[in-house]
């Protein structure tokens, strides 16, 4: 059964005083529940466009992106909020972290917009932490931590509330190749143990070594799959 | 604390110098309203609480005819019958004279005077300077011969407690009328006029002088809270008919009402003035703080946040911003306020008084202390941070979060 399904997208960008710039050129996907999937493709190819037309946070020019079979461009900002809410994660090249809140409080935020209560939410949050090896960083503001450790909180951050894909925009961009090796294996590990699908943009040749399926971009057409 | 309070408390401390600045400049904008409020609160309270020192009612009756033409022969009868069945308000101070103009003469000299016949208990409460002598001590009850004279006219006829004085003044039946009284005291008065005109001897010994037996020429009515002036006046108005004149204070010193809508009119503009001021510090304070955090709010949208829970976020950060500010600027407000109703606040460099018309103002001004001005100006800074924190707010939450994603 297909988590996502991207039915002939285009996404033109429109700039005052600019000619219209296509970033998609209907782009066809679908993805199966527990994928562990690349999207590939030099820079611009599409890859961060899709993703983000995958999770909602743009909107097709033309086209339709579905998520458990319910079409994106059909629903409002807060239902489309709640759908991100509770059925995606992101993990973001530059963890994207908020500062002013400790590891696990950034964590537990996806539980908390939830309702998820405060008890529950440190148990489910430490017990994802001792999973990725980050039990002594709880209560430490991600900018006393180094770039893995942050890059593995917005990885917990994406699965803690158990969605049913993540997407990760180029998520060992910024790491090291050890540091971002053991990241796309505990991704992997994570794929396996729970089931959850990923989508991940990469150029990254180690990347898309661990990929099940890679899906190439080259001008805002996927020209492999 | 919800998670927005939470977020919005840790989020103005990212930037520790622009709050503080916001927070003093907001702080002192209100600390000035609550300060300047209770300054002019306490003039104002001044200047009518000087209507009581110098004796005068917050509201006034009169037999028809004897203001203007100052007709001794318009009086009141059976003023200490009637008065028992007025219903004045509470703590209430009221006090009947017999009043006359005339002439005061010593050994020394004369001098015009004002006479005032009146009962010593209850001019007492009605006029401070009674209250203050410098010389001597109020007449008994039985003593229809003894006077107070103010430390002017004292100085001027050259009299003591124990001088003679002779009060001469034209009767009711338009024959001149004399008696001789004896220095009872001395007072003294922030108002030199009073001190200089005024002498103050018994309703009998007045009434007698006059020929006017148990009648008066005005009944001085002085209330707990000014501001039921105009009821009481219009109370006594239907009961007392159209024999009787009744004024309020803002009659007869319409000055002091003109001073009274002036000042509040220049508070109402200094407190629009710095609202104004607040609101555009929350605004620029707001734009920055959250405008080069666009990034970090497109990945709370992009996480699952509702537009709603982003606007509440924002707004938190306005609702701190304007809490800490409150809570310095009222707070040293109060203070300044709270202390200078102790100590007063000096007008000027000389004299213990000033003249406004007819209105003697002392020049030690202590401010009014009120928790309400307090509470309203807090209450507008409130208003004002959480209405101007609306407009960044917007401007986040109508961008889609790729977008907001994109920005640095």
């Amino acid at each position: 059964m297909a988590v996502v399904e991207v039915e002939n997208v285009t996404r033109v960008y429109e700039e005052k005083g600019q000619a219209p710039s296509p970033a998609l050129r209907g782009v066809s996907l679908l993805v199966e529940k527990g994928e562990f999937m690349a999207l590939a493709g030099p820079s611009g190819s599409g890859k961060t466009t899709l993703l983000n037309l995958i999770g909602g946070l743009d909107a097709v020019t033309s086209g339709e992106v579905r998520i458990d079979g319910r079409a994106l461009g059909k629903l409002s900002r807060p239902d489309l909020a709640d759908l991100r809410r509770d059925r995606i994660g992101f993990v973001f090249q530059a963890y994207n972290l908020v500062p002013v809140l400790t590891a696990a409080e950034n964590a537990a935020y996806v539980l908390e917009l939830k309702g998820v209560p405060a008890g529950e939410r440190r148990a489910k949050v430490k017990a994802v932490f001792e999973r990725l090896g980050l039990g002594a960083f709880l209560d430490t503001r991600p900018m006393k931590m180094s770039g893995g450790q942050q890059q593995r909180v917005a990885v917990a951050r994406a699965i803690v509330s158990e969605p049913a894909v993540v997407l990760a925009d180029e998520p060992t961009a910024n790491l090291d190749q050890a540091t971002g090796a053991a990241l796309m294996d505990l991704m992997r590990e994570l794929n396996r143990e729970r089931g959850i699908t990923f989508i991940f943009s990469t150029h990254d040749p180690m990347v898309l070594s661990r990929a099940d399926r890679v899906v190439r971009l080259v001008d805002g057409l996927v020209v492999a799959t | 604390m919800s998670g927005a309070l939470l977020l919005g408390w840790r989020n103005i401390w990212r930037n520790r110098r622009r709050t503080f600045i916001s927070m003093s400049a907001i702080g002192v904008g209100l600390l000035l309203v609550i300060f300047y409020s209770g300054l002019v609160g306490g003039l104002l309270g001044e200047a009518k609480s000087q209507l009581d020192d110098g004796g005068m009612g917050h509201v006034e009756v009169f037999a028809r005819g004897f203001r203007g033409k100052h007709d001794v022969a318009a009086v009141m009868r059976d003023v200490a019958a009637w008065r028992a069945g007025l219903a004045l308000p509470a703590r209430s101070e009221v006090g009947a004279r017999v009043l006359a103009r005339g002439l005061a003469t010593s050994a020394r000299g004369n001098e015009a005077v004002q006479v005032f016949g009146v009962d010593w208990a209850d001019e007492a409460t009605l006029s401070a300077h009674l209250r203050q002598l410098r010389l001597g001590a109020l007449p008994g009850s039985d003593d229809v011969h003894g006077v107070l004279v103010g430390e002017q006219l004292a100085e001027r006829l050259g009299l003591k407690v124990g001088s003679k004085v002779r009060l001469m003044v034209q009767r009711a039946d338009a024959e001149m009328g004399a008696d001789l009284f004896r220095v009872r005291g001395v007072f003294h008065s922030i108002a030199p006029t009073i001190g200089q005109r005024q002498v103050y001897v018994s309703s009998a010994a007045a009434q007698e002088l006059l020929g006017v037996p148990g009648a008066a020429h005005q009944l001085v009515i002085q209330l707990e809270d000014p501001a039921q002036a105009d009821a009481v006046a219009a109370s006594l108005k239907a009961r007392l008919g159209d024999d009787y004149e009744v004024l309020t204070w803002a009659e007869l010193l319409p000055v002091l009402k003109r001073m009274d809508a002036m000042m509040n009119g220049v508070i109402f503009g200094l407190a629009t003035f710095v609202y104004l001021l607040v609101g555009l510090g929350v605004l620029n304070t707001m734009l920055m703080s959250v405008l080069e955090r666009t990034r970090e709010f497109g990945v709370l949208m992009a996480l699952g946040t509702r537009p709603s829970r982003v606007m509440q976020v924002v707004l938190a950060e306005s609702f701190w911003i304007a809490t800490l500010s409150v809570v310095l600027g009222a707070s040293l407000g109060a203070l300044l306020s709270w202390q200078f109703s102790k100590t007063g606040f000096q007008l000027g460099t000389g004299g213990e008084s000033m003249q406004l018309e007819g209105a003697t103002l002392s020049t030690l001004v202590k401010t009014r202390f009120n928790p309400t001005d307090v509470f309203r100006a807090a209450g507008f800074v409130y208003a004002m941070a959480l209405i101007v924190g609306l407009y960044p707010a917007s401007r986040i939450t109508r961008l889609q979060p790729a977008e907001a994603l994109r920005r640095s």
